[in-house]
């Protein structure tokens, strides 16, 4: 792990990284209460599984690559958002090229090997919401955010867009992670301690 | 001046063409999102008030912030204003075809050039490629280049996008003879 670190670019086939970061100054005309600083970091790799087919194993690569990944995107965003104790939300994402299958994506992104460890080098609990798709270069992604330690919190429902202009080209895979110091500029739709019971039943108009 | 946003986009490439760049090129953005100074107040003929009044608060806000993005002395650099709907594209030139906003980046990074530019109008989305050239000599071939900024949700139709950028090195594998083996 330690070399593959040092040399992410030849070990894991890393071509580029980009971060973006947002900070919402003013929305609907007024300052956020508590003013939220979002940012998401994509890692540009090649796709180890290229050419193989759906039988293919990919324990043995999601093991080796999805670690290093995993490490160099915390690191980024945890540098971009001034501290992992600033960060309250998260997410995650992949964008597969042409020539890869939507599994290949997955496989970086949904197993301990990634999932666990990001969740560990952000000091969260919760499982890490995401977004995932095969697309040309250039698409851009919403990665959906939540608390990172109480995931029904609604206040940080909010998303963030990730996009790379040049990848992934179609043996590549673009692999993101996304982060949020606090919740949407003006959160007022309640919560589940205050919403009141919703059913059919108790609804005077109920839509059928 | 109303600040909507503040995003910033840094890129770091660390192979091209297939080979490791000798040390990873870094580019970074940092754009201002703000409400057209000029919006809603028909054609405007005289545009200085506006340009005296917010010009030189948008190069202060946005020369520091793009240096500190970059974590590199700046080597090229360039600007852009993106004009939402309603504006017009002298509106965004305004801001930015000023010294007073270019001089605040050109003292922070110790640069002598004029900031190559791209203004256009468009929709909240709309892509723009900001053109950067050497800071001290624009005939620098190695530091031609240019950056892809999409800023989701911005600019609204009575927004202004104004953003600068900063290249830590010239294109990544640059290897095209200088212009002074041409003249």
């Amino acid at each position: 792990m330690q070399e593959r670190m040092e040399r992410p670019d030849e070990s894991i086939g890393l071509r580029k990284l980009v971060l973006y970061r947002d900070v919402v100054f003013t929305e609907a005309g007024d300052a956020p209460a508590r003013p939220a600083r979002r940012a998401s970091v994509a890692a540009v790799v090649r796709n180890p599984w290229l050419g193989t087919g759906p039988a293919e194993d990919l324990l043995a690569e999601q093991e080796r690559v999805a670690p290093v990944l995993a490490k160099l995107l915390a690191d980024r965003l945890i540098a971009a958002l001034g501290g992992v104790e600033e960060i309250e939300a998260f997410g995650k994402a992949a964008v597969v090229g042409t020539a890869g299958e939507i599994e290949h994506a997955g496989a970086l992104i949904h197993t301990p090997y990634f999932g666990n460890l990001v969740r560990e080098f952000l000091r969260g609990e919760s499982i890490i919401c995401f977004a995932d798709t095969r697309a040309e270069a250039g698409e851009t992604l919403i990665v959906p955010l939540w608390h990172k330690t109480h995931a029904a919190t609604r206040s940080h429902y909010q998303t963030i867009s990730a996009r790379v202009p040049d990848g992934p080209r179609a043996d590549e895979i673009v692999v993101i992670a996304a982060a949020s110091t606090g919740p949407r500029p003006h959160p007022r739709i309640g919560d589940r301690m205050t919403d009141p019971v919703v059913t059919t039943q108790n609804l005077e108009v109920v839509p059928s | 001046m109303n600040v909507r946003r503040i995003v910033t986009v840094v890129e770091e490439i660390r192979t091209e063409g297939g080979r490791a760049v000798e040390r990873p090129a870094r580019i970074a953005v940092v754009a201002a999102v703000i409400e057209n100074p000029w919006a809603g107040q028909g054609f405007v003929e005289d545009l200085n008030p506006g340009i005296e009044e917010h010009a030189s608060d948008l190069g202060a806000l946005l020369a520091p912030a793009v240096l500190d993005a970059l974590e590199a002395p700046a080597e090229a650099y360039g600007k852009a204003a993106i004009v939402g709907l309603d504006g017009e594209v002298e509106h965004g030139s305004a801001l930015i075809h000023t010294l007073k906003f270019g001089d605040h980046f050109r003292k922070a990074a110790n640069a002598t050039t004029l900031l190559p530019a791209v203004e256009k109008r468009g929709p909240a989305g709309v892509v723009f490629d900001i053109p950067l050239k050497h800071i001290t000599d624009a005939t620098i071939r190695s530091h031609h280049q240019s950056f892809e900024v999409r800023i989701s949700d911005a600019p609204h139709p009575n927004e202004i996008v104004i953003a600068l950028a900063a290249a830590a090195q010239g294109r990544p594998q640059q290897r095209l003879a200088p212009l002074s083996t041409e003249q």
